[in-house]
Formats: C-alpha cells, structure tokens, sequence
C-alpha cells in the first residue's frame, strides 16, 4: 500500500465562494437560481419558522459557488420575518448561514424603480456585487432601450442584462461567477443616497430608471388579462371554475391513479402472501412493509396534480389574483385569501393540503390553516362515512327529494369545514395573535410558466415527501403492524381464517390497548372492539372498515352488506352518531402528523393539532351519544 | 379611498400615523405628493388595487385609512 499522504482536493480551483441572491420578491430570483445550480440544490424553500433559505451549488470551469437564494425584501429595514432573514445573512449576523462574500443582486427590468430603490439601502454594505437584471426583453419588445453602460457607471458594479427563459446572459453571468467578477458599490463615491432617507433614495431611482430603461406605462397583456379575470362579475365566476376544475383534479382525476397503485400493491401482497410460507414473516412482508410503502405511495398523485396545479397557477400569475378575490371573504375568519388553497385541497387530502400552506407568506396564517387543514372532511372518512350511514340512516328521501342519507353525509361535511373556520378564528386571536402584518400584495404580471422551473419544483416536492414525510409514514405503519401482529395468538383448531384474523387482533397488543382503553371511550358509546377500529384507523382512516370486518369476524372481501348487517345488531344508533361525529374531528392519521411536523419543522404543531381535535372530538361525541341515547 | 370611485385618480396629502406599515408604504414608493389611480375594488368590500406611476399594489381598505387623500380627478 502506498503512502496514504494524497491531496484529495483539486489544486487548479479558486477557493470556494458564497454568493448570496438578493433582490425584491417576484424579480425573477429563483429563475436564476435554478439555472445556475441545475437540479443541484440541496433543500426546498418555504418561509416560516424554519426559513431555510435554498442553497445549491454552481460548478463553472472548475470553480464551485455556493449560491444562497434570500428571500425577497423590498428594504433593509425589516417588515416580515422573511426580510429580517435576509438582512441577517448580508450583515453576517446568521445563526447558521455564513456571510456572503458576493452578491448577485437581481432586479426586475420592468420595474427598475422598485430594485433600484433597494439597492440604494443595500449600496450601504458595500458588498462585493454583480447587477443581473431580468426580463429586457420586455423592456425591447415594448419598444424600449436598455442602457447597461449607463447603469454601471451610476452602480458601480458589473451590470449584465438576463432573459432568463431564453437562458440570454446566463453565460456572462456564469462567466463573471467563476472569475469572481464582482466589484463593491462604493456608495459615497458614486454619489449613491445611502443614508436611510426613503425620499431621496425614492428620487435617486426614478430619475436612474428613467435614464436607463424606457419602459411603457404598464404591460398591456396584463392589463387586458386583468380586466378579464378580475373583472366585477365574471372575476369571481371565473375563480369558481378553476377552483372546481381544480378539486376536480384532485379528487376524481386522481382517484384512478390511487386505486391503479392500491391494486398494485394488493397485487404484491398476493404475490408475497404466494411466495412466503404462512406465518408471522408472510404477515410482516405482506400486511406490514409492504402496505406501509403503498401507504406512503398512494399519496403521490395527489400530491404531483396539486403542486403542478399550484406551480402553473403560481407561475402563470393567477394565484395571487385568486387571492385577491376571496381575501375578505377568508378575513372573516381571520385568516388571508391564501389559506383558500390548501383548504380546498384538504377536502380531497390534508396532506397536499398541508404542502401547499407553503404558499402563505405570512408565519401566523399558515400556521393556522396547517392546524385547522385537518378539520376539512378529507376522502380517507369517505368509506367510514357511507359504512355507517347506510348501516344507520334509513334511506327515506324528505318530501320524495332529499335523501336523508345525503343530508346527513353534506351535514358532516359542513359541521368540518364550519368548525375549522371557527377554530381558525380562536387561534388567530389567541395563541396566533399578534402585531398584525402589513398587507401589501403586487399582483405580478402575466407569464407564462417554464417548463424547467415547473419540473424541478415537482421533483423536489416529491423528493422530499418520499424522504422525509414517507420515511415516518412507513415506520409508523409497521408499528401499527407489530401492534396487531404480537404477541401471537395460537388460534383453536378448526377456525376458518376470518376467525383467526379476528382472534388474534383481540389477543393482540392492539386489542389490549383497546379494551384498556375501553372505561375511557365508554362514556361516548365506544365499546373495545369499535375502540380498536378508531385506533387502527390511524393507519388510515378507512381501515376502520377493515379493522371492523375483522373483530367481528366478517368476511368483507366481497361486499361490505355482511359487515352492515352486523354492524346494527351488534352497536347501537347513539355509538353510531357518535363514531361519525368521532370521524368529524379527530386527527386520526399518522400521514398528516408526519407531514406536520415537516413542513412547521417541529413536534410542536401537530401535537397541538392532535390534542385539541381529540379534545373537540371526544366532546362532540359525547354530546351526540348523549343526546341520542 | 370609499369616496373614490374606481378608474379615477387621487393626491397623497399625508398619512395620519407613522409606523412600520406608513414606512413601507413610502418605500413601495408611496411618497406624499404621488397621484394614485384606484384600479378595482376586490367583492365584499376587500382589497383595492392601485396604480401610481408604472406600480401597481393591491391594499385593504382599513389600510389605505391611513392615507389622507385629495381626489383630482
């Protein structure tokens, strides 16, 4: 063996440097981000407590650049938290992220005032800099002059015009990062009004941006959009159609690709059922690794429709406008025209639901509408819904037209989504209360979205689902698994697999929980067997259809009409009221758990969350049975 | 900003406080003197959008409270 004394690390390279991306939101930061480090960045990026701002890398002949996309800030004095992020990274004040030694200071070239007037303030900290200035297409295309020259003599720094979909001054961009082309603004020198007065810097801005850039009044595609989609009348009717299409995505267009990977990974249950001989090791493989990945899995298509959904509304301009139209109708209940989104997605899945709140700038309303998303009558309660009303709920129709059934199933629906929306408003003023934000929304201009930009967001939505979501979603799984599988349970001779199932779940550690449980759950009707069917359906709620097939010993493979048959003589109408209203509220569901704590990036929330729709849940109940008995 | 009617246009005079929010109001470019034009009203009485100068910004009505406004026109 040779000596060991090798140097690893390539002797041609610069030393590695950390590049900060800063500029107003919406100024086409992330276009660049994406197209300098590829699909190579490490982390998504979501505002809120845990502000991570997405870093990636950028290798250019052999140089590395450790690029930090800040979020945006429209001044250097703080007005979000977002901002106060921002400011601490370029003074070197993180607790986590290095300083910068550079910065790309991107600026929006329709609207140079804006950038221009941020970097009058950021020209203070004299940080080496290189201007990237985005969209000068739209500058030329509507007839106006873009004057580079002029801008890097009144800036002091590099100046390097972008069209970032046509991928135009990317390459001098990348040039000017592996070269290190960076020069400081020397603010004083260049006569740049840095001193903190709003109106000087105001004026210094207007009177650059008219000097460089000739830019029309306002983009006129946007204005003729505009007068379309948020016109008085057909606005609103407009944003009623795409929410629709939108639930429709979600609901119906995804429920073939759920049930194709439902039967899939029955498929390989069989399989491995066939292949493994009977036993505890066939019953781990079959019940308990292989349904948690399909667990994890069947989340996906719901999961892809709706973050490309958002992205392409996102992208194309229209969620904002969206957010316009229904902002006060949301204020009602304390929360912003955002929370919309993932509200209405929850009605198909908390999960997506809870993934899109990441759409919500502000830290109070998202963390609102994550804690209350579970509240929304989500598909999972469909099954255990129908089960027991049809077992219950005669099926006689009001006045010849409206199905009882019906009324009492939309019933459950409302009673949900009112009872979030109030438990919205108690949060906003209670423990979500606090010096209220500044409202200030810009409704960016049409554009249409990039295919690239629209890819990557999937990707790493999906990536980070799988890896972080999925992994506690299948240990979870199997330990729910192990809880019904153990300790063993030698069933009598004779029994016929259904009773085996059944004995065993009775003699398992589940069925120990349940009937422990049971002096606790019997003020609200619930006897151990109904127990265990609520604790199953942490799993996912509609296991309690299985897991109640299975305590009483009902073949279920079939149809559920055995099970309904059962069901009647063996509870009673108040424990049925009672389950159902049960179902209203509790956060029985380890998935959405599992994605709380990912996306608010803490245990904290979603044990909030579970504690107080249990407490809502058990209180209801009891009303219902004790009303009903 | 309610006697306004949308499309026409309005003279910041002043504010009548001064906080963070007035703050970043003069940042968005807000300065008094600066003529603004009422775009359109949000349902319900919700947000209004405005334009000054090639800006526009969308702010809630007890927001926009805080503006002293002139109307010319």
């Amino acid at each position: 063996m040779p000596p060991t004394a090798v140097n690893t690390s390539t002797k041609h390279t610069a030393p590695n440097l950390t590049v900060a991306l800063v500029g107003a939101p919406n100024c086409g930061k992330s276009t660049i981000f994406n197209a300098l480090t590829g699909l190579r960045q490490k982390v998504g990026n979501f505002p809120g407590v845990t502000v991570e701002p997405k870093r990636g890398d950028a290798h250019i002949d052999k140089t590395t650049t450790h690029l930090v996309d800040l979020p945006g800030m429209y001044s250097l004095l703080p007005k979000t938290p977002d901002e106060a992020l921002s400011i601490a990274v370029l003074h070197g004040q993180h607790e986590k992220l290095p300083m910068p030694e550079a910065v790309i200071f991107v600026m929006e070239g329709t609207n140079l005032e804006k950038s221009l007037f941020l970097y009058a303030q950021f020209a203070a900290l004299n940080i080496p800099t290189v201007v990237a200035v985005t969209m000068i297409d739209s500058i030329k295309a509507s007839g106006g002059v873009f004057d580079d020259i002029t801008m890097e003599h009144a800036l002091g720094v590099p100046v390097i015009g972008i069209v970032g979909h046509r991928g135009i001054g990317l390459e001098e961009l990348r040039e000017h990062l592996a070269l290190r082309g960076f020069s400081r603004p020397e603010a004083r020198q260049n006569h740049i009004p840095t001193d903190g007065n709003i109106e000087a810097q105001h004026e210094w801005a207007r009177n650059l941006a008219s000097e460089v850039a000739r830019i029309p009044e306002l983009d006129s595609l946007t204005t003729k959009l505009d007068a379309f989609f948020l016109h008085p009348v057909g606005g609103p009717l407009i944003f009623l159609a795409v929410m629709l299409l939108f639930f429709q995505a979600i609901f119906v267009y995804a429920t073939p690709m759920m049930d194709a990977i439902e039967a899939g990974f029955g498929a390989l249950q069989s399989l491995a059922e066939a292949a493994l001989p009977a036993g505890i090791i066939q019953d781990f493989v079959s019940r308990g690794v292989i349904a948690g990945v399909g667990a994890v899995i069947v989340f996906l298509p719901q999961i892809l429709i709706l973050t490309l959904f958002i992205t392409l509304l996102e992208d194309f301009g229209y969620l904002a406008r969206g957010a316009f139209l229904v902002d006060r109708i949301m204020g009602v209940f304390g929360l912003q025209g955002r929370s919309f989104i993932p509200l209405l997605s929850s009605f198909a899945c908390a999960i997506p639901g809870i993934m899109s709140a990441r759409i919500i700038a502000s830290e109070k309303d998202r963390l609102t509408t994550i804690l209350i998303a579970p509240l929304m009558t989500c598909s999972a309660r469909l099954p255990v819904y129908v089960l027991l009303i049809t077992a219950f709920i005669p099926s006689a129709t009001l006045g010849g037209v409206v199905s009882v059934q019906g009324l009492i199933l939309m019933g459950l629906y409302a009673l949900g989504a009112l009872s979030g929306l109030i438990a919205a408003k108690i949060l906003k003023s209670t423990i979500f209360q606090g010096s209220k934000l500044p409202f200030l929304m810009e409704l960016p201009p049409y554009r249409f979205p990039t295919w690239s930009s629209v890819l990557i967001t999937l990707f790493n939505r999906t990536k980070q689902f799988l890896t972080s979501a999925g992994t506690t979603i299948l240990a979870l799984s199997i330990i729910l698994w192990a809880l019904g599988a153990f300790p063993r349970h030698t069933p009598p001779v004779g029994a016929n697999s259904t009773q085996i199932a059944s004995l065993q779940l009775e003699h398992s550690a589940l069925g120990t929980i349940g009937k422990t449980l049971e002096p606790i759950f019997a003020p609200i009707g619930f006897d151990w067997k109904v127990t265990i069917g609520v604790l199953g359906s942490f799993a996912a709620r509609e296991v309690f259809v299985s897991v109640m097939g299975q305590v009483y010993s009902v073949d279920i493979s079939e149809s559920d009409e055995n099970l309904r048959t059962v069901l009647r003589s063996a509870i009673s109408l108040p424990t049925a009221l009672s389950i159902l209203v049960f179902y209203v509220y509790a956060l029985q569901c380890m998935s959405t758990i599992a994605v709380m704590k990912r996306e608010t990036g803490s245990w904290k929330y979603p044990a909030i969350a579970f504690v107080y729709t249990l407490a809502l849940a058990y209180s209801a109940s009891l009303l219902v049975f004790r009303l009903a008995t | 900003m309610n006697e306004i009617p949308v499309g026409s246009s309005a003279r910041i005079i002043t504010y009548t406080q001064n906080d963070s929010f007035t703050e970043r109001l003069r940042e968005f470019g807000l300065i008094p003197g600066t003529i603004i034009r009422l775009l359109r009203k949000a349902p319900f009485n919700g947000p209004v959008e405005i334009q000054y100068r090639s800006s526009r910004l969308v702010l809630r009505p007890d927001e926009v409270a805080h503006m002293r406004l002139e109307r010319i026109g």
